[in-house]
């Protein structure tokens, strides 16, 4: 507004005009969006780069607290504590669920890892500035190595899970079951990258939107059965089927199926949990892509 | 976008442009504290910002529209007084800002050796070493090979252990400019660094620069110091409020720039603004003219 000139430029008077004539074929455009496929070669040519950052701010992430990385595990085991004090003692939503310590625990532990890793993965472009405007690199795989970092960070976190409901009575047996937990932890993984690539674009673009990701993560954990069983405080058929469909609640049902009532989770759950896993992750994918060239902006 | 790079090696054997830059302009939008002297934003957006207590919006044409095409071994100097557009074109060159109109077309991805400081704070100055090698696509076995020179250029010694957020600006941005300088690029930004650091590191990276400069295709170097443009370039653009005002010889052009401010801080307006006139009637503004099908990505 203050400078008049839209286009072309403002001198009135300059001595002439050369023009040059350039075939832009072998050249690069700078700050072009690479094509999809060629973004995905990108990722995976900078997949020392992913595994490194992963590594190097696993050891440094809990550095400013005296018990460092201990909080990882007593984080869940507190917050367990105090549902466990809350809705199993005084409201007493137990009543109907078998071995509810480790209902609870499996619930609170998994639904951390969830919300770290996606809250974590939504702030990485925005919190990595300083190296997006230093290198060049494909953007996405900032929120991938984060994920990364919240995998190999949650592996204690699983341990103590399962020591913790082999502690707690009724003791569970393991079985072969106990191996199904992996490939549902892989879909939490993959769907927890797709949200987190998700929200990254629309934080670097809207601040304001991480006031709002605390609630929705709120309003997540109460619909995913973390601490109660939905059967018996939803009569209402499209919440019911709402909660039945969501991600989280089907890790939870599966997990809780294999580990605590040695039985086989059903397909539907299965089917469930892999669409959204892989729904989330490409589009993730795309859509983060597609603003791959405005992310360096302030 | 390292993956993109054997797109370029066609154009870089021959003799051809290394940096062509097209139509260019940019203008930010940012916040003003001028807002009640006639700058009445209508539309919702303006009430709303009002209604939120946010500044409104300025527009600011950080540079107006140029042209210009780099050829293989020119080096190129800008000069300009702050604010002159010089920095904001040394980013659009390197993909750190995306121009409001027009495009940057390279052979190669430019590499910045910018002053800019701290990568990721909370690591270790040898991490942030690797973290930078990989972000620019290096090998890690090419990074263990060059690893004792950058941490010997960087000049920090044992400090090189220590979390980069204990770091003195000027350590860090020795460190930054030396993970730069580690690559051999065949387009070189340079923009103030050889300012950086004290006298020691100065002389140090001198040298490695010269080193670079010398294998280099292209050279672009902002400085203030008129000596080591003329010195180091063989082609100087003088910028002005977002214009280009002269493209040519360093003498010529320095000469002239010099003569603009020695009037300018004697406080002679009108004659400063004479030799603007003159330097902008002897310009000859370049026009890209496209040849073949080229690779716009729009």
């Amino acid at each position: 507004m203050a400078h008049g000139a839209e286009d072309g430029t403002t001198e009135s008077a300059v001595a002439g005009v050369k023009v040059v004539p350039v075939s832009t074929s072998g050249l690069l455009r700078i700050g072009a969006r690479p094509g999809f496929l060629e973004y995905l070669t990108q990722i995976w040519n900078h997949r020392a780069f992913i595994f490194y950052d992963a590594r190097a701010r696993v050891s440094s992430g809990n550095r400013k607290d005296r018990l460092g990385s201990a909080w990882m595990i007593l984080n869940p085991i507190l917050n367990g504590l105090t549902f466990y004090l809350i809705f199993g003692l005084l409201l007493n939503t137990s009543r109907g669920i078998e071995n509810f310590i480790g209902y609870l625990i499996i619930g609170v532990f998994l639904f951390q890892i969830s919300a770290r890793a996606i809250t974590n993965g939504a702030r990485s472009v925005q919190s990595n500035k300083a190296v997006i405007q230093a290198f060049n690199f494909p953007r996405a795989t900032l929120p991938i190595s984060v994920n990364v970092r919240e995998i190999l960070a949650s592996v204690p976190v699983l341990i103590t899970m399962l020591v913790l409901i082999l502690i707690f009575p009724p003791v569970e047996d393991i079985t072969w079951r106990w191996l199904l937990i992996l490939p549902a932890l892989f879909l939490q993984a993959v769907f927890n990258l797709g949200v987190g690539l998700i929200l990254a674009r629309m934080i670097s673009r809207i601040n304001d939107i991480t006031h709002l990701l605390s609630f929705a993560l709120r309003v997540w954990m109460y619909a995913s059965a973390v601490f109660f069983s939905y059967e018996r405080f939803i009569d209402h058929e499209v919440l019911l089927t709402i909660v039945q469909l969501n991600p989280l609640f089907n890790v939870l049902d599966i997990v809780r199926d294999c580990v605590l009532y040695a039985t086989l989770p059903s397909w539907e759950s299965w089917a469930i949990l892999s669409a959204w896993a892989f729904g989330a992750l490409v589009l993730g994918m795309v859509f983060f892509c597609k603003a791959e060239e405005s992310y360096v902006r302030e | 976008m390292s993956a993109s790079r054997e797109d370029a090696d066609g154009a870089a054997g021959g003799i051809g442009p290394t940096v062509v830059v097209n139509r260019v302009s940019m203008r930010y939008h940012v916040p003003s504290t001028e807002a009640h002297q006639g700058l009445p934003r209508a539309g919702a957006g303006g009430l709303a910002r009002r209604l939120l207590g946010r500044p409104p919006l300025v527009p600011v044409d950080a540079l107006n529209t140029l042209s210009l095409v780099a050829e293989h071994g020119e080096s190129i100097g800008i000069v300009g007084r702050n604010g002159s557009g010089k920095s904001t074109l040394m980013r659009l060159i390197s993909g750190q800002s995306n121009p409001t109109r027009g495009a940057v077309y390279a052979s190669s991805v430019p590499v910045m050796l910018g002053v800019n400081a701290a990568l990721v704070p909370e690591l270790s100055g040898d991490h942030n070493v690797i973290l930078g090698c990989l972000a620019m696509g290096m090998a890690r076995a090419e990074i263990d090979d060059k690893f004792a020179s950058i941490v010997e250029l960087s000049g920090l010694g044992k400090a090189i252990h220590l979390p980069m957020r204990s770091y003195s600006s000027g350590m860090s941005s020795r460190l930054r400019f030396a993970i730069a300088a580690s690559v051999d690029p065949e387009i070189l930004l340079i923009d103030e660094a050889l300012n950086t650091g004290d006298a020691q590191f100065r002389e140090r990276s001198m040298e490695r620069m010269n080193e670079l400069r010398a294998k280099a295709g292209s050279v672009f170097l902002v400085s203030h110091s008129l000596g080591t443009i003329k010195e180091m370039c063989t082609r100087t653009l003088w910028l002005d409020e977002g214009d280009l005002l002269m493209d040519g010889d360093p003498a010529t052009v320095t000469k002239a720039y010099l003569d603009y401010t020695r009037h300018l801080t004697k406080g002679n307006v009108d004659s400063a603004a004479t030799i603007r006139d003159e330097a902008v009637s002897t310009l000859v503004v370049t026009e890209v003219e496209h040849q073949g099908p080229g690779r716009r990505k729009l």
